[in-house]
Formats: structure tokens, C-alpha cells, sequence
């Protein structure tokens, strides 16, 4: 089975685990410059820690995520016809205007909300029980609880 | 004794419940070994292949109640595959075929069937209670016909199963007579539940103590459901996501208020804070409380929660309530008994900043004296922390501590956490089962050897340095049932030293370790009482007979002591030697 590279020192057994080996703050680091607000990938065991399927299945479904006293969303965003994907804290938007402008400076185009556009980008997003929605419908605060990830689509498609 | 008629000996008997001490019973005579064999009612067999139903059967015809293991621990974890074994249906076969009085069916890591639970509804009029724990293969249809032909259903308690649910009606199927519901848990059913068919089964259910619903039971219902169920004891809690509305909070919080005997909470798959704040009212009776799936509850709002449980005696909750949570669990829940922290990110996803650390723990063991058993999951730990925990609470039973990172040491001093965890078993001298994790050489299971004298399970991963560490422990640990290890650097010359001593045992995991293929094959040699199992799932490394090389490393090796030889209902990549 994959092993990610934070478990690399299971042969080693004196070395300081602490640290991040070498390579995986290299690889840190130039995951961060090409993608801001990406976590570096890594493989998940499924039989480390040993903590139940269900409890891991339940925790993998988390969204909310500590970091320091704030929290934060992540959601992957795609933009159609891109296979690789962002991701984005939406906890660190005021609401859908920011959202918005945010996405559109990302991907170096225009991006609407709602009205179908033959021009522009639309965007929407997975809700909770899997459907595709138009972003902006709801309020704020609910669209954070549903939201499970966001697709900028092409112009054309509409 | 013997001059007293067999009636009188077997109602002295009928005083005697656990089962280590019926079976003391039955070894001290004849007489009392037949007295005792007819009057025993429930059984407990740890390892369903230790012994077959045709002999269970013949010892005990008159049992009523049974409890039967499968796959051994580590197949929580993913460790065994699927289809290894541990089917149950054979067992129903044999039981119905010799009308056995079944009143109770207890199982755990077990594979069910619908056949199984289908014969088992039909087989045994007066059955009651069906407590099925980590089990899987079956589906709600099997529910339904438990729901259907069992007339004095009293229990159906489902706890961490893997079951398929085809949002069948199987609520629907209790019988409008069946009012003899106890106990009801299908927390662990993914699918939809028929809130209409539940809410007629518990206002029909008068002695519905326990009740744990799954994440599709909404608020509304909820609140009904306890409007009509103000005796409960036990609830678990399905989900609700948005924040209520103002009238649907007020209906929430009457019903709760009026649930005065509420013991135990449990559930929260998916909860909008806001809504935890209905249950403060009746935080001050609860003894039990399991946040363990409670993910998206922040820190902040467990401790508030928390805060008002003075009586509580076992807690499990996720790592985000923080060191700071813990501090004020320390403060606030004098009477506690069992914790339980589980990690909430898994995937590393988070800050390095720590959920709870040693600091934790180490206020837990100087607030809560009446501390037994402890499951502790963190990032760092220290001798010193460990020291202390074990000056403060010389009283544990168990003692499960597991530090995420594989290897890691002290995050102070650097060194081995071997010091910690000797000073654990050698203070606590009523230590039955204990989990080692973080960087340990031998030098901890030297301890081990030398102190847990109690010590009846023993869990180690990526530990230890030579076959010295394993050698230690097995002849040190007399009461040794259970020995499961992985990825640990122990071999042959620990596996053959002693091979007689696995009769004394239940069972030996070994995974990912320095056995090999030769080793294993000169263990099963000359014991007849021992399966021993390799299990290989690569089926690239499965070689034909005259290829094998016995040098080749075992990926997985368990090994258990039995009187009824090898199982026949192993798959292919189980090779029992």
C-alpha cells in the first residue's frame, strides 16, 4: 500500500521525527508558490491511526478545519475543461461579492453569479446532497453549511 | 457440597454469573461438571474457530444466551480482509437444528447474512436480543425479517456495523403488537429511516429505555420522538444541519426537559452547534456522554456543554475539544471513569499546532481520580507527562495511548518514551490492557515483562528493536490472552521460543514484522492445537508449492488456539499451516 512521505521514517527509529524530512519541505514550498492555498497531497493510510472506518469516513466528510483560533472551508474548485483543480478557504470571504471577485483574479477571467451568460463564466457549486447549483440563490451563511465544492463553467455550455 | 441433591447445588450455581468462574466450577468434579453444563445459560466464546457449534451444543443444550467473536481486533483497522471469515450463519444452523431454547445473540467482527438473520427470526420463538458489533454482510432486508418473526423482540442493538441499506421499509415491519421494545440502535444505517413508522414503534414502546437514531432522523422528529419516549435512558441523537428555527429549538428543549432519566447521550453525526444548548437543561444526570462523531462541533461549544456534566463517568470526544478542554474536564467531571480522545485529522491536514498534547492528559490523571480506562490519540508526549500520569492514577485498567506519528520520541528530551511507559505498568499494578505507541526500543517491554503481571491484552506498533522485546513480554506476562503487533522488528527466534505457551493465549497478530514462511511452518509442526494462519492478499507473492521460499517474510501471521482443527471456510489467500 502508498505511504505518504510523513511516514518515510518508520525505518529509521532514533531520528528526530519532528522535523519535515528535506524533501517534503521542498516540495512544500514549490507547491505553495504555484498554488497558494493548496495543501500539499498526501496519501491516506487506511490502516493508520487505528481508528475505525466509520469514524475515519465520518472525519474525511469534515469541512471545517482548525487553524490557530480561526477556522476555515476548503472546497476544491475546477474550472471546466481544467483537470487540475484549486483549492479555497471560503471562510475567508465576506460573502459572495468577494467570493466572486477572488475566483475571477484566480483564473484570470470573468466570473459571474446567476443569470446564464452566452459571455461569461457561470459559477456553481455541489450541495450537500450532490446536486449542481447556481451559486448566489441562498444566503451566505447557508450556502457555507451545503457547499461541498464549486465549478466554474464554460460560457458555451448555457 | 455432594450431599446436598443436584437442585440445591445447581440454584448455589445459579449465583455464580461470570463465566471464568463457571468454568472454575466446572473443572473442580464430575458431578459438578454435568450439574454445571445443564444449568449454564449463557455462553461466551471469544474465538468462534477455537470450537465448533456441534460442540457447543453438546456441552450446553440448555443455553439461552450466546456471544461469539470472529476476526481478531485488528481487522478494525482494515488489517484483515474482507472475506477471511468469521460467518455466523453455521453456527444459527446448528442451534436451530437442535432446537436450542435462543433467547440472545451477541456477536461481534462477525460476517451476517440475510440468510442468517432470516433463519434466526424463524428458528427461535422466544428470541429477545440481538446485539450485533462490527459486524457485516447483510442488509436492512435482514433487519426487516428480524422486525417481522421475532414476536418478543426486547433488543436490537446495532453498533458499528457495515450494513446495506435499501431504504426498505423495515421500521414498517414490526408487528402493531410488538410492544416489547427495549432497546432500538441503528445509529450506524446510512440510509433513509421512515420517521412515521419509528414514531408509532416508540409511542407502542413503553419500555423503551434505549434508542439511537441514525443521521436521517430530523429535529422535528426528534423532538416528537422524545415527547412520546420521556422515560428513555440512552439516546443517541441522529443529525440536524441548519440552525433551528426558533419554534422548532422551544419544542426541542420541552421534550428534553421532560426527559428527566436521560443517562446517556451519544450520536450528533451532523449538528449546528446552536442546537446543543437544548440539551443543557439535563447535562447535570448524564454519566455517558460520546461526542466521537460529533466533527463539525468546534472546541467552544463541547466545553460549554461539558462544563455542566458533573456526574459524568464516561466521556469519548474528538481531540478538537483541546488541551484546554480537557483542563476544564479535569475540573469539572470529578466522577469519571472512561475517556476516550480520538483524532480528528487524520490526514494531516491541519497546523502542526496540537489538538492535546501531554499537557491534557496529565491534567485528566490529577482531576479525575476515579480514572480506570483511557484511549488517548495526540502528536507528542513526554517521559515526564507519563511519569505523572502514572503518580496520579495507579488505579488504570486499561491504558491505550497512540501517537500519530509512528517513531516519534519525546518532544522535549528527544529520547524514548520507554522510561514513560515503564513507570505506567509499575504503578499500575491492576493493568489488563495496555497500547504502546511513539519511539520505543526493548527496553519497554523489559518493563512490561518485569511489572504488567495483570496484563491480559498488549497492542504494539512500530516498536522495539530486537526478537529480545517480544521474548520479554511472553515470558513475563503470565495472564497474556491477546498479543497483537505490526510493522515491529520481532522474528522467528521470539515466535519459536515458546510455542507451547499460545495454548495459554486466545490469539498472536503479527503483522509487517520479521517472521518468515520457514518460521511459521515449524510453529504449526508440532502443535495440533494451534491454527496456524498466513494470510497474503498480493497475488503476486503467492508462489506454487515447490516454488516457496521460506526465507520470505510474512506479511500477516495469526495464530490461535483451538480444539476443533482447521477451519474449512478459509478463502484462497489464507493458507493455514
Amino acid at each position: 500500500m502508498d505511504v505518504s512521505n510523513s511516514c518515510s521514517s518508520f525505518s529509521s527509529s532514533s531520528v528526530d521525527s519532528t522535523k519535515p524530512s528535506p524533501s517534503e519541505s521542498s516540495v512544500n514550498l514549490s507547491l505553495s508558490l504555484t498554488f497558494p492555498s493548496t495543501s500539499p497531497q498526501r496519501e491516506a493510510r487506511q490502516d493508520w491511526p487505528p481508528i475505525t472506518s466509520r469514524l475515519r469516513d465520518t472525519l474525511k466528510g469534515r469541512r471545517l478545519i482548525r487553524r490557530g483560533n480561526d477556522t476555515s472551508l476548503f472546497v476544491k474548485v475546477y474550472m471546466e475543461g481544467v483537470p487540475i483543480g484549486r483549492k479555497l478557504d471560503l471562510c475567508a470571504f465576506s460573502g459572495y461579492e468577494s467570493l466572486l471577485e477572488n475566483l475571477s483574479h484566480m483564473f484570470d477571467t470573468s466570473i459571474i453569479c446567476g443569470n446564464r451568460d452566452r459571455k461569461h463564466h457561470v459559477l456553481t457549486y455541489e450541495d450537500k446532497d450532490g446536486d449542481w447549483m447556481m451559486v448566489g440563490d441562498i444566503p451566505w451563511d447557508m450556502f457555507l453549511e451545503t457547499v461541498r465544492r464549486l465549478k466554474i463553467t464554460r460560457p458555451e455550455r448555457y | 457440597m455432594n450431599y446436598f441433591p443436584d437442585e440445591v447445588i445447581e440454584h448455589v450455581f445459579d449465583f455464580v454469573v461470570s463465566h471464568k468462574d463457571r468454568n472454575s466450577i466446572s473443572l473442580v468434579c464430575k458431578s459438578w461438571h454435568k450439574i454445571e453444563r445443564f444449568s449454564r445459560k449463557e455462553v461466551f466464546i471469544g474465538n468462534c474457530y477455537a470450537i465448533n457449534p456441534e460442540r457447543l451444543i453438546g456441552r450446553f443444550p440448555c443455553l439461552k444466551s450466546l456471544t461469539l467473536k470472529g476476526k481478531p481486533h485488528f481487522a478494525d483497522f482494515n488489517l484483515v480482509p474482507h472475506e477471511w471469515g468469521g460467518f455466523v450463519l453455521p453456527w444459527i444452523e446448528a442451534l436451530a437444528r437442535s432446537r436450542v431454547g435462543l433467547e440472545e445473540l451477541r456477536l461481534k467482527r462477525m460476517v451476517v447474512t440475510d440468510e442468517s438473520l432470516e433463519l434466526l427470526s424463524r428458528s427461535f420463538a422466544n428470541f429477545k436480543s440481538l446485539v450485533l458489533v462490527s459486524c457485516e454482510g447483510f442488509t436492512t432486508d435482514g433487519l426487516a425479517s428480524i422486525a417481522t418473526n421475532c414476536r418478543h423482540l426486547r433488543e436490537l442493538d446495532l453498533q458499528e456495523n457495515e450494513i446495506d441499506d435499501h431504504r426498505g421499509q423495515w421500521l414498517n415491519c414490526f408487528p402493531d403488537s410488538c410492544t416489547t421494545l427495549i432497546s432500538l440502535n441503528f445509529a450506524c444505517l446510512k440510509g433513509e429511516t421512515n420517521v412515521a413508522a419509528l414514531e408509532r414503534l416508540v409511542a407502542r414502546s413503553p419500555n423503551l429505555k434505549s434508542l439511537k437514531l441514525n443521521r436521517a432522523v430530523p429535529l422535528d422528529a426528534l423532538a416528537r420522538l422524545m415527547s412520546c419516549a420521556p422515560q428513555l435512558v440512552d439516546l443517541g441523537v441522529g443529525s440536524y444541519e441548519n440552525e433551528p428555527d426558533p419554534e422548532s429549538f422551544a419544542k426541542l428543549m420541552t421534550a428534553i426537559e421532560k426527559c428527566i432519566s436521560l443517562r446517556s447521550l451519544s450520536g450528533f453525526l451532523e449538528v449546528a452547534p446552536l442546537c446543543l444548548p437544548a440539551f443543557y437543561p439535563i447535562c447535570q444526570n448524564l454519566i455517558s456522554l460520546n461526542l466521537s462523531y460529533a466533527a463539525e462541533i468546534q472546541g467552544n461549544h463541547l466545553i460549554k456543554l461539558i462544563q455542566l456534566c458533573k456526574r459524568l463517568q464516561r466521556l469519548w470526544i474528538l481531540d478538537s475539544i483541546g488541551d484546554k478542554g480537557l483542563v476544564v474536564v479535569a475540573d469539572t467531571c470529578k466522577e469519571l471513569q472512561e475517556l476516550r480522545v480520538f483524532p480528528s485529522d487524520v490526514h494531516g491536514e491541519e497546523d502542526n499546532i496540537a489538538a492535546v498534547t501531554e499537557v491534557g492528559l496529565v491534567a485528566i490523571s490529577a482531576g479525575c481520580p476515579k480514572l480506570h480506562s483511557i484511549l488517548y490519540f495526540c502528536k507528542q508526549m513526554t517521559n515526564a507527562a507519563l511519569i505523572a500520569v502514572a503518580k496520579n492514577c495507579p488505579n488504570f485498567i486499561r491504558f491505550r495511548l497512540c501517537i500519530l506519528e509512528p517513531h516519534k520520541p519525546d518532544h522535549i528530551t528527544s529520547q524514548s518514551l520507554d522510561e514513560g511507559f515503564g513507570a505506567i505498568v509499575q504503578a499500575c499494578k491492576g493493568l489488563r490492557r495496555l497500547s504502546v505507541s511513539g519511539l520505543l526500543t526493548d527496553q519497554v517491554f523489559l518493563y512490561i515483562g518485569m511489572y504488567a503481571e495483570q496484563l491480559e491484552m498488549l497492542s504494539i506498533a512500530f516498536a522495539g528493536d530486537t526478537d529480545k522485546g517480544m521474548l520479554y513480554v511472553l515470558n513475563g506476562c503470565k495472564k497474556m490472552r491477546k498479543l497483537e503487533i505490526r510493522d515491529s522488528p520481532f522474528g522467528n527466534a521470539a515466535l519459536l521460543a515458546d510455542v507451547g505457551r499460545y495454548e495459554t493465549m486466545r490469539s498472536l497478530w503479527m503483522s509487517s514484522c520479521e517472521v518468515t514462511l520457514g518460521g511459521c511452518k515449524r510453529l504449526a509442526q508440532n502443535s495440533p492445537r494451534l491454527n496456524v494462519e498466513i494470510i497474503n492478499e498480493n497475488e503476486n507473492n503467492r508462489m506454487e508449492q515447490n516454488e516457496e521460499d521460506e526465507g520470505e517474510k510474512v506479511d500477516k501471521l495469526y495464530l490461535y488456539r483451538t480444539v476443533v482443527g482447521t477451519r474449512k471456510d478459509a478463502p484462497p489467500y489464507v493458507r493455514i499451516l
